[in-house]
């Protein structure tokens, strides 16, 4: 269980998150929505205990959540199999164990040919792969996404969110996703919060993954978003 | 206009090769000049060698001398790399240690040696003691440089990912600091043959400092210059057979084989 009550960020005078109330409960899937700035990323890293919050209380009860950033954020010393291993390594399995894991997750986002390969040899794409197989092969219960897939072509994008939405599913993961692509967004989340100004707006949805409301809902959310960028 | 060639960035081996050969020429040239009392002939000195090494003493002295450096090279290493990854994360520790780097870089070390005569005497303690003092805070000033450039969103993702201490140092901090903690060792190692041959000739009983003294008392100039020889092939081996390779295999990810 991930719970937000009245929580606060400010970065000196200036107020990032104000009054903040959310509530993840296990298997939950939300997406958050907002214009740049809003304070979207400021909240994930919050959930993930990267910052500490300026008021409020932060309850964090998920066994072992993972951040997944915008960038892949490889050791560029390692192979893309060591960027694997190595948190499975942290999380105490053994170094022969971690390895067949990420051997594994390597294989199922299709780079059975790179796991030796060193992340400068790597394109955009299979560098966002391997951090993708780095987040699910901890089987979080708790997946925060921040715009993984916005540098990837959209058939990578689609491949790689539909991968991350059955991975989800299966393990019953909590979510909170980041994305400027209502499209995608509808793909992964069960509901909608937007972000704006530091505070956040619930936005109903029409139907549950995959059901044909979801359509009228991207529409929808596309002129939230058109609305926002419009506002000062 | 000028056109790039490949290997731009690396030493010319028939360049050095001429340097050596250059250096060696002038060598020869002054030992004529000075005559043989005060300077030996490059092959005066390379035929001093083989009766220097086949002596009983030479092991001794050289024994010793390179025990000297290892322990005084290793322990002020380690204290400066320890010293700068704990400062590299602590600005109060590094305001705490700056003005001791400072006293320690700006002190001649032929004060430091006085001093640890009196202290210690002659012999290895004085010796090592000289040496971790004088080599701990060339590492210490380059581990703290490197900690304040490793990247911060590396930093971040290993905490995301819940890297422990020694994970954390093996696969982020180590790597990251690969290159100025060689390019230190590389000097600190240099540096501590230097100053532990120093110390030896102004106060040790033993060692080849103290050989280099003595020769240079009974004016055996050409055992003199044999032990000088010695000593700039152990800095070459350190340096090109140690060193180097070492700096190659852990930089083998900045070259990609684009396999």
């Amino acid at each position: 269980m991930l719970e937000m009550q009245a929580l606060s960020l400010r970065y000196g005078d200036q107020a990032v998150l104000e009054d903040i109330d959310l509530r993840l409960a296990p298997g939950e899937r939300v997406g958050l929505l907002g214009p740049s700035g809003a304070g979207k990323s400021s909240l994930l890293r919050l959930a993930a205990g990267l910052l500490p919050p300026s008021g409020g209380q932060l309850r964090n009860t998920f066994r072992c959540p993972v951040l997944m950033f915008q960038e892949p954020r490889l050791l560029p010393w390692r192979h893309a199999l060591d960027n694997v291993a190595l948190p499975l390594r942290a999380a105490g399995h053994a170094a022969a164990r971690a390895e067949a894991i990420a051997h594994d997750w390597l294989a199922r986002v299709g780079l059975d040919r790179a796991m030796r390969a060193w992340p400068g040899e790597l394109s955009g794409g299979m560098a966002q792969r391997v951090s993708l197989a780095r987040a699910l092969a901890l089987a979080p219960d708790l997946l925060l996404l921040d715009e993984p897939f916005s540098a990837l072509d959209p058939a990578l994008r689609l491949q790689l969110s539909a991968c991350c939405h059955k991975e989800m599913a299966a393990r019953k993961s909590a979510l909170l996703c980041i994305s400027h692509d209502p499209h995608e967004l509808l793909g992964l989340v069960d509901r909608c919060v937007l972000v704006q100004h530091g505070r956040l707006t619930p936005i109903p949805l029409g139907g549950p993954i995959g059901s044909p409301q979801r359509t009228a809902d991207a529409d929808r959310l596309r002129a939230v978003l058109l609305d926002t960028r419009a506002q000062p | 206009m000028n056109t790039p060639r490949a290997g731009k960035g690396r030493t010319s081996r028939g360049w050095a090769a001429a340097g050596v050969l250059l250096l060696l020429l002038a060598w020869h040239v002054a030992a004529r000049q000075l005559g043989p009392l005060l300077m030996a002939t490059p092959w005066e000195a390379l035929c001093a060698i083989g009766p220097l090494v086949s002596s009983d003493r030479f092991f001794a002295h050289a024994g010793l001398s390179l025990m000297r450096i290892g322990v005084g090279v290793l322990a002020g290493a380690s204290i400066g790399f320890t010293l700068g990854v704990l400062a590299g994360h602590s600005t109060r520790l590094r305001g705490l240690i700056e003005p001791l780097r400072w006293l320690l870089m700006a002190l001649p070390p032929v004060v430091v040696v006085v001093l640890a005569m009196l202290w210690f005497g002659l012999g290895s303690p004085m010796v090592v003691f000289i040496t971790t003092l004088m080599m701990a805070p060339g590492m210490y000033v380059n581990t703290v440089k490197g900690m304040l450039h490793v990247d911060r969103q590396l930093v971040e993702m290993t905490h995301v990912y819940r890297y422990g201490a020694w994970l954390r140092l093996r696969h982020l901090y180590l790597p990251a600091l690969s290159a100025p903690l060689l390019a230190a060792l590389l000097i600190a190692t240099c540096g501590g043959v230097r100053l532990v041959v120093m110390a030896e000739v102004l106060g040790a009983e033993n060692g080849v400092g103290y050989a280099l003294a003595n020769a240079r008392s009974t004016f055996d100039t050409a055992e003199l210059f044999a032990w000088v020889l010695l000593i700039l092939g152990l800095v070459a081996m350190l340096e090109f057979a140690l060193l180097q390779p070492l700096q190659r295999r852990l930089g083998r990810w900045m070259e990609p084989s684009h396999a």
